[in-house]
């Protein structure tokens, strides 16, 4: 009976009923590209402007995927310990924030995924090995810089409103507000959460089949019997990703870095 | 930063419902890939059994054995391909265009749409069947109702793999003479 009356729910699908956004007239294109692994979406009134928005996304893809052996991680991962490598600007400050959230974070933070927090260093763009069984993963915190230079390329192009969405983790500017609806990650199908305006959001989700996985430790273990669904909003995307893993990871929405970053958490 | 969250009533309580966003149509797109084309030229391909076996062998399920394949000309020589596919997900479909070079090289990959369903009907050929035809939206206009979706992470990996199957289909049908 219930799946009768899903189904005939279902009808023709319409984007969210959510109120319309604040700046009318001007003309918006949105275009859509697999990166990252995932579909990465750019609003903004510049076709050339979203192509340098694209062209940004994929030279974070290029320079942080953990999947690419040509990439900065993946050269690492072939260093034997104690040697360095000369890493991209970009790849170097995203480093430098991993390493300052794990240390805000008293460890619930960690792109070394608790294969050992101390195994690797950077400074300037030099990128150290010190153990030889760390290995380094920036999926919790450079699909938000890669949104973050998304956004950057869209203002340097000119524009005056845009977005960039990474498979859940956007960031919006300009005198647009952005209606966001969650994804149901166990039925499929979206809710309206909110509408976002001038920051970033970032969603996580943490269960058995997802794809986000918090590394091992028994803190983390226990924290996600709890925590399953996490938004974070921040004035920045990286921010935003990283948090998520952070108020996961202790199982608090009201964790002191949220704040201190500016930034709000939800958990679901 | 300015977040308003939308009222509890309609957010944790509400049923969910479908989304659908519409970036591009097939035209639009090869346009986009081929801004020089003059002519955009459909070929049917037929790939027979012991063709797709071949596919196979080299580790690429062809999954159908007719495609459309439109070869973008000017003037009379071709200039690349177009290929339109779309790819099933757990809850989304995802429909997406590739443009290739003329000697087959992958050159642009668009998405044309993203719909996500709200539950199985995804496996449903009814539902999918409405989306057939369909034309763009885009461009929209700011006003309209752009909502983006967000949370855990969608993966793309069927994106991939189409992207790979038509690069084989492609390479296949040009050795075989079926594009000229």
């Amino acid at each position: 009976m219930r799946r009768k009356r899903r189904e005939s729910d279902a009808g023709p699908p319409e984007a969210a009923p959510l109120a319309p956004c604040c700046e009318r007239g001007a003309v918006m294109m949105r275009r859509a590209r697999v990166l990252l692994g995932t579909l990465v979406e750019v609003g903004a009134a510049d076709a050339e402007a979203i192509a340098a928005a694209f062209a940004a996304i994929a030279h974070v893809q290029a320079r942080m995927s953990v999947f690419e052996a040509t990439s900065d991680i993946g050269r690492f991962h072939a260093l034997p310990r104690g040697a360095s490598i000369e890493v991209d600007a970009q790849t170097a400050a995203v480093l430098a924030a991993a390493a300052d959230l794990h240390a805000q974070s008293d460890g619930a933070f960690d792109v070394a995924l608790g294969s050992a927090g101390g195994g690797w260093r950077v400074r300037g763009c030099t990128l150290t090995r010190l153990d030889a069984a760390v290995r380094l993963d920036l999926g919790g915190i450079a699909k938000g810089h890669a949104v973050d230079r998304g956004i950057a390329a869209l203002r340097s192009h000119g524009c005056r409103a845009g977005y960039v969405n990474a498979g859940g983790d956007l960031r919006v500017f300009g005198p647009l507000e952005l209606p966001v609806v969650l994804r149901d990650e166990e039925g499929g199908g979206v809710r309206p959460f909110c509408r976002l305006s001038d920051g970033a959001l970032a969603t996580s989700h943490f269960a058995a089949s997802s794809r986000s996985r918090l590394y091992r430790s028994e803190r983390a273990v226990a924290a996600a019997a709890i925590a399953r669904h996490v938004c974070v909003a921040a004035p920045t995307c990286l921010v935003a990703d990283a948090l998520t893993k952070v108020v996961a990871g202790t199982g608090r929405s009201d964790h002191p870095l949220v704040a201190r970053h500016g930034a709000v958490a939800w958990l679901h | 930063m300015r977040v308003l969250l939308a009222p509890l009533a309609c957010a944790a309580l509400a049923p969910a419902s479908a989304f659908a966003v519409e970036y591009l149509n097939a035209e639009q797109a090869e346009r986009l890939m081929f801004p020089d084309a003059d002519a955009f030229v459909p070929h049917e391909i037929a790939l027979d059994a012991a063709q797709l076996q071949q596919l196979d062998a080299a580790g690429v399920r062809a999954r159908s054995a007719r495609w459309k394949v439109l070869a973008a000309q000017h003037a009379g020589s071709t200039l690349g391909y177009v290929v339109v596919d779309e790819v099933v997900g757990k809850f989304e479909l995802i429909t997406y265009a590739v443009g290739l070079t003329a000697d087959g090289a992958v050159k642009q990959v668009e998405v044309l749409a993203y719909r996500e369903s709200h539950g199985q009907e995804i496996r449903l050929a009814a539902w999918r069947r409405q989306f057939v035809g369909k034309t763009a939206s885009a461009p929209l206009r700011v006003g309209d109702d752009i909502a983006n979706i967000s949370g855990a992470t969608l993966s793309c990996t069927h994106v991939t793999e189409g992207v790979r199957r038509i690069v084989a289909v492609v390479t296949a049908a040009r050795r075989l003479g079926m594009l000229s």
